[in-house]
């Protein structure tokens, strides 16, 4: 009963501190809700809502009589794609003159202008044409997306003209006559064979990977929040950790005030001293944790993840901080020496953990392996497996590295408190 | 007891006896080892040799025991300045085992006593010192103990708190509450105690009530000066002046023990005239415990 009187007694004096407070909940959500900004909000589903940008096409293509269909054409339809249409506003001007006159007034950011012989120098072996991007100067993130989808298409072209190439040659040398229909049954093939990797690769697969979940993941709760979610949950571990030094400075700081000397003198047993101090660490901690959990569902629409498996990962980050807390703490002498130390040593573990760079790709694999050095780097690759649909047993090995790290890291801190206050 | 800090002989060989129902007090100047005694009686240090027994119950084994039976206010001021006086003595009273209607009733007793109840919902950070002080001590009162141990608990305050608090120790003395007491303020020893201790380096170099103590000195009176030099300009002449026992110097001050300062006091300015020197004040004082301190150990009993 009386590990929970303490506890609750400095608990109330936790939140009761508005520096606390801040550093507990609002320093948190204000840093990432500075990166969500950044980007400009997310959507429903996590991805960010890009602007939209206004595109004029004018499709000059005229394709000989030859030919049963136009480039030109296929180009319009796939910039007018449903797909495309969050991205992309595209609608088809008269001439050329009026597409740049619409970039100039600045009514559309970009003009694609298709040459009229472009279907026909697609296929002809020597054949050569340029699509023209007109853009306004003053945008750099829409024409560039613009410029990226035309490219995707024209890089399909170079690739039918060489796989015509490569078919008239064959037929060539086997004496096999060729014809303007053979070509263009070579063409319309291999465009459906590319159409239909693009689509694949669309949607994440790659017809030459085959990429097996693990047999307990299901769909990926948090798919979208595929850039937020790791940044919230680098912040939700470092903050989650310096509370967790914080509430065992409070040792430090009653003993300098000689409220802790005072407490000794009451028939309360020194363990039932420290264990108020952790139970009041360990439940700060969970309300800390649940509600930054709770406040990034909400403002940042963060879908966490499988609850149990949440809860798991989040019971190990609540135990790590607390334990490394209470291990940081037992070596300083003050709280002079604490503020310093402590906004050290947990920030230099946070970068070796990662938590500041969860929003980085293509990180060297080897600070994989460096994060796991720290405990903080256990935590979040529990989080990670969370969030990416990982269940119970997924991230068991985490959990239990960071429960177990946690509890030597609090023996150790509560061994020397104990020695000090023998 | 014995108690030493590595080379440091804190506590050498101290034994006393208290008696239920009385006021003792541990007089001595700083660093004679009445707050490691303190610290020892309240189970917060162990003592390298020897034991004590608060209540019948030994400071070693029963810990428990002691704790219970004893309210410890300590020097400082051991307060959460974040919590309101009711908060805090909420929180101390459980922490002494009181719980639900007794430690409501209990709290709002302490309150009445200490005069906090109307500032009860006020934070104690806010407080002035003089209520800081009677709240800490209020919180050694919540459980009832026993024993009060009280460790120098006027140091640093205002004349009007230091008069409450030892009016405060008289009434829970009356109340049928034992006090043990340290000082390094002798008139505080002698308003307040039954019995005194009179403690130098780690140990007890005189114990009794406070007309027995003054015996010790017998019929020597205690002569205060101030001079307009350095005291080593007459300190060895007076040493050697007929009808002076002791002198010692310290903080410009000169305090000797004569036999008779009607007779001793010509011999001195006589003295100090023909070592150049000017008496500039002169107290003649009735034996008392500081003269009693400087002829046990030849120093003057100061902070």
């Amino acid at each position: 009963m009386k590990v929970l009187d303490i506890a609750l007694k400095d608990m109330l004096r936790s939140f009761r501190s508005g520096f606390a407070l801040v550093m507990m909940f609002v320093v948190p959500l204000l840093i990432t809700g500075i990166i969500y900004s950044a980007f400009g909000g997310l959507r429903g589903d996590g991805g960010f809502d890009l602007p939209v940008t206004r595109v004029q096409v004018v499709n000059l293509d005229q394709p000989g009589p030859q030919f049963s269909f136009s480039f030109g054409q296929m180009l319009v339809g796939f910039l007018q794609d449903e797909r495309l249409a969050e991205l992309l506003q595209v609608t088809e001007a008269a001439d050329e003159a009026n597409a740049r006159a619409a970039v100039d007034s600045q009514d559309a950011g970009v003009a694609v202008i298709i040459p009229p012989d472009f279907t026909t120098a697609a296929l002809a072996p020597e054949g050569r044409a340029s699509i023209t991007l007109y853009q306004d100067p003053t945008l750099t993130l829409g024409p560039g997306i613009v410029k990226g989808i035309v490219s995707q298409f024209v890089d399909g072209f170079a690739g039918t003209r060489i796989a015509s190439g490569v078919v008239a040659d064959q037929l060539g040398q086997r004496g096999v006559a060729i014809d303007a229909s053979l070509m263009q049954e070579v063409a319309m093939q291999y465009g459906a064979w590319a159409e239909a990797l693009g689509r694949s690769r669309g949607e994440g697969a790659h017809p030459a990977l085959d990429i097996q979940p693990p047999p307990s993941k299901t769909e990926p709760v948090s798919q979208g929040a595929g850039m937020m979610g790791p940044i919230m949950a680098g912040m939700v571990i470092f903050f989650a950790f310096f509370t967790g030094a914080s509430t065992a400075e409070t040792i430090i700081r009653e003993d300098e005030v000689g409220t802790l000397a005072r407490l000794f003198t009451t028939p309360t047993p020194r363990a039932v001293i420290l264990g108020g101090k952790f139970a009041a660490g360990f439940i700060t901690l969970i309300v800390q944790v649940v509600v930054l959990m709770l406040a990034s569902a909400v403002i940042f629409r963060i879908r966490w993840g499988e609850p149990l498996s949440v809860a798991l990962v989040a019971l190990g980050l609540v135990v790590a901080a607390v334990g490394f807390g209470l291990f940081i703490m037992s070596f300083l002498k003050s709280t002079r020496q604490a503020g310093p130390v402590m906004g050290t040593v947990l920030t230099l573990s946070g970068m070796v953990g990662g938590l500041f760079t969860t929003g980085f790709q293509n990180l060297p694999a080897a600070y994989d392996t460096i994060n796991l050095l720290t405990p903080h780097g256990w935590v979040l690759r529990g989080w990670k497996l969370v969030m990416a649909g990982g269940g119970v047993g997924d991230v068991l090995l985490p959990v239990l590295v960071t429960l177990g790290m946690g509890i030597i890291f609090f023996a150790v801190g509560a061994l020397v408190f104990r020695r000090r206050f023998a | 007891m014995h108690k030493n800090f590595g080379d440091v002989y804190a506590v050498q060989g101290v034994s006393f006896d208290v008696q239920a129902g009385e006021i003792f007090s541990l007089l001595g100047p700083n660093g004679a080892g009445k707050s490691t005694i303190i610290s020892m009686l309240a189970c917060l240090l162990e003592p390298t040799q020897g034991d004590a027994l608060v209540m019948g119950h030994s400071i070693l084994r029963e810990q428990m025991a002691v704790k219970a039976a004893i309210g410890v206010i300590p020097q400082d001021i051991a307060l959460y300045e974040d919590l309101s006086a009711r908060e805090n003595l909420n929180f101390w009273g459980k922490m002494y085992g009181l719980r639900g209607a007794a430690l409501r009733q209990r709290v709002d007793e302490v309150l009445g006593v200490i005069g906090l109840a109307e500032r009860q919902k006020g934070r104690v950070g806010k407080f002035s010192g003089g209520m800081k002080r009677r709240l800490n001590v209020g919180i050694a009162l919540l459980h009832k103990p026993q024993v009060i141990i009280m460790d120098e608990p006027t140091v640093g305050i205002d004349p009007q708190s230091r008069r409450n608090i030892l009016d405060n120790v008289k009434e829970l003395n009356q109340q049928g509450m034992t006090v043990l007491y340290t000082t390094h303020y002798m008139e505080e020893a002698q308003e307040l105690s039954d019995n005194i201790a009179i403690m130098d380096q780690g140990k007890i170099i005189a114990h009794g009530a406070h007309d027995e103590l003054v015996k010790i000195v017998g019929e020597l009176d205690r002569i205060d000066l101030t001079i307009n030099a350095e005291a080593g300009r007459v300190l060895e002449r007076w040493q050697a002046t007929e009808g002076v026992h002791q002198v010692s110097a310290e903080n410009g001050q000169l305090t000797l023990l004569v036999d008779d300062s009607n007779v001793v006091l010509p011999r001195l300015f006589e003295s100090a005239s023909r070592a150049g020197v000017r008496i500039t004040s002169v107290e003649i004082q009735e034996p008392n415990l500081e003269a009693v301190f400087l002829h046990l150990t030849g120093r003057a009993l100061r902070d």
